[in-house]
């Protein structure tokens, strides 16, 4: 088993499970916190168009940008657009998010079609595990640092804001301001994760282990914890069942929380606890 | 824009004090897009009140505390805090919290309390005593292991306003202290709230729907519908006269199965 240890893509892969899934997780808590699962899985799924257009900046504008810049800033300003629609109009959340997704994957698959890299939709979708370099990983430990030090530096100014925005006024903590920080950590995360994960899947890492974790915790910091420990034990597992099964390593990391997500319901009604 | 009545005129000056108000409200109006939520409002906020706001849904009593807090800016008119602004204390009437989610008590008190910001859930060493204290004085110390979601009405308000007075305020707002309590819950919240505000010296200004709990609770009471209908001490505000003004038909006279606390 230890024989994959000898490959560098699968090294680079545990290394990144072990700093994306923890980093994702603890990101999860305060986006499960704020209901706002369904909005870091349109910010995924759109992050389609990020990469076309950083096609379109490389190839047409002959500019050496990297891709990941185009996912993050599409993704913000995606965000920024959606969240705009929210107060400016009296369409539903769900609405604005649905169409806002929809529309952008749709935009752009046509803009990747027209490039001439459809065959590329593939990596995009689903990512890939071989495209994991060093320098992939620096950007992965960057993004987690940056996770840690806004949420667990802000910790308390995140979960008053959610609780109660007025409160938070009160305590001269500015929401909007944090909200901002919040939605480029998603946006970041996003353009980060994109490469190993794909657009489909990256959202699991960030929505499932903390629905886990709710599932068994008595306490907010219990529902860190495990949320934590959790993201960090289904990306690892995922990535060695990946190697022994030899299927693809985003879907087998997904699969894997699933699998913790199912142990953890079990758990909460065991036999043994109910009435 | 509705004139104030000359009998509610007469009325709304605080009659206690000859010192300078905290606050100031002079013609004051707020709205949403084009709909005018508040207008013409004229307020005065003394040092030692326990002023209530009643009126029918939309009369712009939750808009008028968002205003004192800079939530809602002034369309038209001003605002106005002495040089010695009070600490403010908030209490909303509910959380944006799905009920399952795993927030104990104490966690809330903890993430209320002013110590920083650096946390990782859990109460700190440090600031337990004090969370305690707060929890304590309101009766709520035996619920502190409790997940937040799963109180009753009456513990939650309890818990809301123990951790509004970590911040040790000098002026607290609620919205709808008593929304969602029974009567017997509604009437400990009531000597709950005297205490608060003889032993802390605590000015206090609340929302409510429920006209029994204001007129044994407030000492000054505003009828609001838009403007001020009414403004002074609840025997003379709690009347038919103006509550008809303010409910208009919804409050028929000869309703009121309550009777103003002299």
């Amino acid at each position: 088993m230890a024989a994959f240890w000898n490959y560098d893509f699968m090294r680079y892969a545990l290394i990144s499970a072990c700093i994306l899934g923890p980093a994702c997780a603890l990101l999860g808590v305060f986006v499960t916190l704020r209901g706002m699962s369904f909005f870091s899985d349109a910010l995924a799924h759109s992050a389609i168009t990020g990469v076309a257009l950083g096609f379109l900046v490389q190839e047409k504008l002959a500019l050496p940008v990297d891709p990941m810049l185009c996912v993050f800033i599409f993704s913000f300003a995606l965000a920024s657009f959606m969240a705009w629609l929210f107060h400016r109009t009296t369409l539903a959340a769900d609405t604005v998010i649905a169409f806002s997704f929809t529309g952008s994957v749709a935009f752009g698959v046509v803009m990747i079609s027209w490039l001439g890299k459809y065959r590329m939709l593939d990596g995009i979708l689903f990512g890939s595990i071989y495209a994991n370099g060093p320098a992939d990983i620096i950007k992965q430990a960057l993004l987690a640092l940056l996770i840690a030090a806004c949420l667990i530096g802000q910790m308390r100014a995140y979960t008053l804001s959610t609780l109660s925005p007025e409160m938070a006024h009160v305590r001269g903590l500015r929401s909007g301001l944090l909200n901002y920080v919040f939605a480029l950590l998603i946006a970041a995360t996003v353009a980060v994760c994109l490469k190993m994960l794909g657009a489909l899947l990256l959202s699991a890492l960030i929505v499932i282990p903390p629905a886990a974790a709710k599932l068994v915790s008595g306490s907010f910091r219990s529902m860190l914890v495990v949320s934590v420990l959790g993201g960090l034990l289904a990306a690892c597992v995922g990535v060695i069942a990946s190697w022994q099964l030899n299927v693809p390593t985003g879907p087998c990391i997904v699969l894997t929380d699933v699998l913790l997500l199912t142990l953890c319901y079990a758990w909460k009604f065991r036999p043994s606890r109910a009435t | 824009m509705t004139a104030i009545s000359p009998a509610a005129a007469a009325i709304t000056t605080a009659p206690w004090t000859c010192r300078a108000p905290w606050l100031q409200m002079k013609n004051l109006g707020v709205r949403y897009g084009e709909q005018w939520a508040l207008r013409g409002v004229d307020l005065d906020i003394w040092h030692g009140d326990l002023l209530a706001f009643i009126g029918p849904n939309g009369a712009g009593k939750s808009t008028l505390l968002r205003a004192m807090l800079g939530l809602v800016p002034a369309a038209e008119g001003s605002i106005t805090w002495s040089d010695t602004k009070p600490r403010i204390g908030y209490v909303p009437q509910k959380l944006s919290l799905e009920a399952a989610f795993p927030l104990t008590v104490e966690e809330f008190m903890a993430i209320n309390h002013p110590g920083s910001r650096t946390w990782f859930g859990g109460v700190p060493k440090r600031e337990r005593p004090a969370i305690m204290e707060a929890l304590e004085r309101l009766g709520a110390a035996d619920y502190s292991k409790q997940l937040i979601g799963t109180l009753s009405g009456g513990q939650f308000q309890r818990v809301l306003i123990a951790a509004s007075l970590l911040q040790k305020p000098e002026l607290l707002l609620l919205d709808e202290p008593s929304a969602s309590i029974d009567r017997r819950g509604s009437e400990d919240l009531q000597l709950l709230l005297h205490d608060l505000h003889a032993s802390l010296d605590l000015t206090i200004i609340f929302v409510s729907h429920d006209l029994h709990f204001v007129s044994h609770l407030a000492t000054r009471v505003g009828c609001l519908n838009r403007n001020f209908c009414g403004l002074g001490p609840p025997h003379e505000v709690l009347s038919e006269h103006f509550l008809a003004e303010a409910y208009g038909g919804l409050l028929a006279p000869g309703k009121l199965h309550f009777h103003p606390h002299h």
